[in-house]
C-alpha cells in the first residue's frame, strides 16, 4: 500500500467585514422591537439571549438584515456571498500568488443559502477560471462543513497528483434571518453573523517549505442515527409559515456526546501512550467490572498546543472547556473570535487559527486541533501541525486593526 | 409632479462602537426646548449623471456618515429620564447606547433643476424624514437622515433632529463634519460636549433677576393645540426670498438712521423689513407686531465652532415705535441685539440652572408673537460633500410652527457676495400670498425660491 501523500495547508484568508455592517446592541433590539411589534416578551427573550451570548458591539449583518423590514431577496443574498467569497479569495490570491487558472479543485460549502447556478459555479464565473476544474458545492451539512470541505480535499488530493484545492468556507445570512416570534427559533438571530474564509490546500512537493500547516488527521463523527441528535438543530415553519432553525434544550448534552464519540477515535492517533493506557483501563473498569469511577477525560493538552473550538456560542466553549480541562488562555482563540466576529459558522475556525497566528503564539511543530459541531448532528475533528515559522506581520489578518485590544474579559451581561 | 419613491429605511451606526456607560447631559437650554419641536434642512446639490451612477452617492455619503457618527456619540444615543428633583417627570439626558440613526433611501423622478422650478412645503416634507418621539422614547432616534437622488440628475440631503439636543446652527455642525469626511476623511472643527460656560464659583449673586424678557421656546398650554392645528391643517405657506448682496445692501442704507451713523447688519435690516411688513398685512396701520427674536450665542459666549447643543437665546421685543417702517424695525431690533452681553447672558444661564426643577411657567414662547432667528453663523460652504459641488439651494424649517408664523435668516449658498441672504418665511396663507405683492418686498428685488 502507498503511502498517503502530505496534504499542506499554504495559507488561509477570512473575510473582513466592512464596519458599516456593524450591528451594535442597541439597534439590533431597536430592530426586533419594531419588527416584532405584536410579540414584546420574545423581543424580551432575544435580547436575554444576546446579552448572555458573547457577542461584541462589532459584529456584522449584511446589509439587507439592516433594513427596516429586512429585504432577504435573492438577489441581496447573491450580493452577500459574492462580498464575502470575493474578498476571502481575492485575500488567499494575494497572500499565496495563486493564480486562479492554476485551480485544480474547488470547494464551496454554505449550508443555508444554495441557489442555481451553485456559489461554486459563482467563484468558476467570477475568477474564470479552468473548465477542467473539479468543483464541489456542499449545502446543508451545518457549521462542521467547513472540515467536511477539507476532509474531501483530503480525499481528491490523494487521488489527483501534484495538485492544489481551494477551500472556501461561509455561510450566508441574508436569506437566514427569523422573521417570527417562536422562542426556540431565536437564537441563531442573536449569534450568526458575516463571515467567510478561503483556504488552499496542496500536495505539490514545491510547496512544502512556504506552507503554514501540514494537515495531520480528520476524523469525522456523525450522530444521525440517534433521532434526538437528528432533530436538535432543525429548520422548520412556525405556525405562521415564517421558516426558522429551532435548537433543541438538550444541545450541550448531545454536543457533548459527539465530542466524546469523536473523541474515542482521535484519541489513539494523538494522545500519548501513557494517556491512552489510563483511558482503556478506566474503560475497563466502568463498563466491565463496573467500578462507579468517572469517565476519565485524556489530557488533550499533552497532544496539543492550540485549540480552535467553533464558536458557536459561549455555552459551546464552556462546555468544551469544562470538559477538556483547558484553560482560558487554551479558548481564548475561540472567545475572542465569538467576541469580535460573532457565530461565522463554518469560518469561525479560520478566524481563531489568524488570532492564534496574529498573537504570534504559533510556533513550528505546533500542532492545532480544530473542533467543530453542525447540524446532523456531527463533531468533526482536524489537526494540522506547524509547518515553519509563522512571522507575526497581521497585515493580511482580519484580526489587524483590533489584535491590541484583545484578549479581553466578554462580561456576562453587558451595560445595554 | 415629481415622484418620490422610498426604497428602503435602515439604521446607520458609527464606525467604531461608544465606550460604554456614556451619556450626554443635556444642557439649560436643550432643557428649555418642547421637546415636539424639531429642526429640518434639505440641501440640494447637482451631478453629472454621465459621471455618476445611480446610487453611488448614496452609498458614498453613508459611509461617511458611519464614519463621522464614531465623533458624535450624543447622536446616535437616546433620550432618558433623569431623576427628578421636584414633582413631576425628571428632566431629560442622552444615553450614549451607540444605537444609530435613521436612513431612508429615496429615488425622485426628473432632475434637481426640475424639482426646485416648482418647490414647496408639500413637496420638500417628502425630502425630509421625521418620526415623532415614541411612547418609549429610549427607541426612538432622535436624528433622521433622508438621501434622495434624482434620476435626472442631482440629490437632497435631508437632515431632522430633535430640537431638544440641537438647534438649526447645530444641526449644521453635524454636517459639516459629515461633509468634511465624506470629501477629506478628517474633519476640520470636531464637535465638543462639554457644558455651558459658568461664572467662576464665588462670583454668582444669587437672585440675581433674569435677563429681562427672556423667554422659552415652550409655547402656552393654551396655544399649543392651536400651533399643532395650524401645522396640521396646513394654514400656513412657505416663502423662501433670496437676496442678492447688492440688495442687502441696499436695504441695510434704507435702513440706516442717518448717513454717518452706525450701519445696521445684514440681519437687522431684512428682519426689519420683514418685520415692518408682516404687521402691515396683519393689520397694524401704525406700530410693529410683537415679535420675538432667537440669537446665537455661541460666539458670545466665546464658544467654538464645534459646540454641540442648543445655543440659542430668545427675547421678546415690544417696540414703543409708533410707525410702520423699516427704520423703525431695523432699530427696534438693533437696541434688543445690543442687550445681549456675555455676562447677562450668563447671568440667565445660572438663572435657569438654580431654577431647574422647577417647570419655568412663567417662561413661555408667547404664540401671539411672530417668532425670528438669526442664522446667519451658518456657512453654506459647510456643506461641501464633493469637490467643486456646493449646494445650488437650501431650506431650513423648524416645526412645528408658531401660530402667527415665522421667518429665518440664512446667508445664500451662491457665489454672489458675503452679504447675500435667504430668509424663509412661513405665514398664515393669505398673508402669505400679500407679502410677495408688497412694495416694499418688492423694491429690494428678490429672487422668490419657494412660494409663488
Amino acid at each position: 500500500m502507498s503511502r498517503p501523500r502530505t496534504i499542506y495547508l499554504v495559507d488561509h484568508a477570512c473575510f473582513k467585514p466592512p464596519f458599516t455592517c456593524r450591528v451594535p446592541f442597541s439597534t439590533f433590539m431597536e430592530h426586533s422591537r419594531l419588527i416584532l411589534r405584536e410579540a414584546p416578551d420574545s423581543v424580551e427573550f432575544q435580547m436575554r439571549l444576546l446579552g448572555r451570548s458573547g457577542l461584541g458591539e462589532e459584529t456584522c449583518l449584511p446589509p439587507a438584515i439592516h433594513y427596516i423590514p429586512p429585504t432577504p431577496t435573492l438577489e441581496a443574498a447573491r450580493r452577500e456571498a459574492e462580498m464575502v467569497i470575493s474578498s476571502a479569495l481575492d485575500s488567499l490570491f494575494k497572500q499565496t500568488g495563486l493564480k486562479a487558472k492554476d485551480i485544480d479543485i474547488l470547494i464551496v460549502n454554505c449550508s443555508l443559502f444554495s441557489p442555481t447556478p451553485s456559489l461554486s459555479a459563482m467563484v468558476v464565473n467570477k475568477y474564470k477560471l479552468r473548465s477542467n476544474i473539479k468543483s464541489f458545492n456542499l449545502s446543508g451539512m451545518g457549521c462542521s462543513a467547513g472540515l467536511i470541505s477539507i476532509s474531501l480535499a483530503q480525499d481528491l488530493l490523494e487521488v489527483h497528483s501534484n495538485s492544489n484545492a481551494v477551500v472556501v468556507s461561509t455561510e450566508i445570512i441574508t436569506p437566514n434571518y427569523y422573521q417570527g416570534k417562536d422562542k426556540d427559533k431565536l437564537l441563531p438571530n442573536c449569534l450568526f453573523r458575516m463571515g467567510g474564509a478561503a483556504i488552499l490546500l496542496s500536495n505539490r512537493w514545491s510547496d512544502r517549505w512556504r506552507a503554514k500547516y501540514r494537515l495531520v488527521h480528520v476524523v469525522r463523527t456523525h450522530r444521525g442515527s440517534d433521532n434526538e441528535a437528528y432533530k436538535c438543530v432543525f429548520e422548520e415553519q412556525d405556525g405562521e409559515g415564517k421558516v426558522g432553525i429551532s435548537l433543541s434544550k438538550d444541545l450541550m448534552k448531545i454536543a457533548g456526546s459527539a465530542l466524546e464519540r469523536n473523541i474515542t477515535t482521535l484519541g489513539p492517533l494523538v494522545l500519548p501512550v501513557s494517556e491512552q493506557v489510563m483511558f482503556v483501563l478506566n474503560m475497563i473498569g466502568r463498563k466491565f467490572l463496573k467500578r462507579q469511577w468517572n469517565a476519565y477525560m485524556p489530557n488533550f493538552k499533552r497532544a496539543f498546543e492550540h485549540f480552535c473550538i467553533h464558536a458557536g456560542g459561549r455555552a459551546v466553549i464552556d462546555v468544551l472547556q469544562k470538559r477538556l480541562d483547558l484553560s482560558d488562555e487554551h479558548v481564548e482563540a475561540s472567545r475572542m473570535t465569538l467576541h469580535r466576529f460573532g457565530n461565522t459558522s463554518s469560518s469561525s475556525l479560520w478566524y481563531e487559527l489568524s488570532y492564534i497566528e496574529a498573537k504570534g503564539r504559533m510556533k513550528k511543530g505546533d500542532r492545532v486541533w480544530q473542533i467543530a459541531f453542525g447540524s446532523g448532528f456531527k463533531c468533526n475533528s482536524a489537526v494540522w501541525k506547524c509547518n515553519r515559522r509563522i512571522k507575526t506581520t497581521i497585515t493580511n489578518s482580519p484580526w489587524s486593526d483590533c489584535i491590541d485590544r484583545y484578549p479581553i474579559d466578554v462580561p456576562k451581561v453587558p451595560i445595554l | 409632479m415629481a415622484e418620490v419613491n422610498y426604497i428602503c429605511k435602515r439604521t446607520v451606526v458609527s464606525t467604531k462602537p461608544v465606550q460604554p456607560g456614556k451619556s450626554h447631559p443635556l444642557s439649560v437650554l436643550d432643557r428649555l426646548v418642547e421637546p415636539s419641536r424639531h429642526v429640518m434642512v434639505v440641501y440640494y446639490y447637482r451631478t453629472d449623471r454621465s459621471r455618476e451612477r445611480l446610487g453611488e452617492v448614496t452609498q458614498k455619503l453613508r459611509e461617511g456618515l458611519a464614519e463621522v457618527l464614531t465623533y458624535f456619540p450624543p447622536v446616535t444615543g437616546r433620550l432618558v429620564r433623569t431623576e427628578s428633583r421636584g414633582s413631576g417627570e425628571g428632566g431629560w439626558s442622552v444615553k450614549c447606547n451607540d444605537a444609530g440613526v435613521r436612513m431612508v433611501e429615496a429615488r425622485a423622478k426628473g432632475s434637481v433643476e426640475d424639482w426646485l422650478r416648482n418647490v414647496d412645503w408639500e413637496k420638500e416634507k417628502r425630502l425630509i424624514h421625521w418620526e415623532e418621539m415614541y411612547h418609549k422614547p429610549y427607541f426612538w432616534s432622535t436624528f433622521y437622515v433622508q438621501l434622495t437622488e434624482f434620476e435626472g440628475g442631482g440629490y437632497a440631503i435631508g437632515l431632522s433632529c430633535s430640537h431638544l439636543l440641537s438647534d438649526p446652527i447645530c444641526a449644521t455642525v453635524l454636517i459639516k463634519a459629515w461633509a468634511d469626511v465624506t470629501l477629506r476623511g478628517k474633519m476640520t472643527s470636531p464637535p465638543l460636549f462639554h457644558q455651558l460656560p459658568a461664572h467662576r464659583p464665588g462670583s454668582r449673586t444669587p437672585n440675581k433677576d433674569p435677563f429681562i424678557n427672556l423667554c422659552s421656546q415652550r409655547p402656552t398650554s393654551t396655544n399649543q393645540s392651536a400651533t399643532s392645528s395650524a401645522s396640521v391643517h396646513g394654514k400656513h405657506k412657505t416663502i423662501s426670498l433670496s437676496f442678492s448682496d447688492q440688495m442687502v445692501r441696499s436695504c441695510v442704507a434704507s435702513a440706516q438712521a442717518h448717513a454717518g451713523g452706525p450701519s445696521p447688519s445684514p440681519f437687522e435690516a431684512l428682519a426689519g423689513l420683514i418685520w415692518a411688513v408682516v404687521s402691515k398685512i396683519k393689520g397694524r396701520r401704525d406700530g410693529l407686531v410683537g415679535l420675538t427674536m432667537g440669537l446665537d450665542i455661541r460666539k458670545l459666549l466665546g464658544l467654538d465652532d464645534g459646540f454641540f447643543g442648543n445655543c440659542m437665546v430668545y427675547s421678546q421685543i415690544q417696540p414703543n415705535s409708533e410707525e410702520n417702517c423699516l427704520l423703525a424695525a431695523a432699530m427696534a431690533i438693533r437696541e434688543e441685539k445690543a442687550k445681549f452681553e456675555k455676562e447677562k447672558v450668563m447671568d440667565l444661564i445660572e438663572w435657569l440652572e438654580d431654577n431647574d426643577g422647577s417647570k419655568p411657567t412663567q417662561q413661555t414662547l408667547a404664540c401671539s408673537d411672530l417668532l425670528c432667528l438669526n442664522l446667519e453663523s451658518i456657512d453654506p460652504r459647510w456643506a461641501i460633500f464633493e469637490d467643486g459641488s456646493s449646494p445650488i439651494q437650501t431650506s431650513l424649517y423648524i416645526e412645528p410652527t408658531c401660530d402667527r408664523g415665522q421667518f429665518l435668516v440664512l446667508p445664500s449658498p451662491s457665489e454672489d457676495g458675503p452679504l447675500s441672504r435667504t430668509v424663509m418665511i412661513k405665514l398664515p396663507r393669505d398673508e402669505a400670498d400679500k407679502l410677495l405683492e408688497d412694495d416694499l418686498i418688492l423694491q429690494f428685488a428678490p429672487t422668490v425660491l419657494m412660494g409663488v
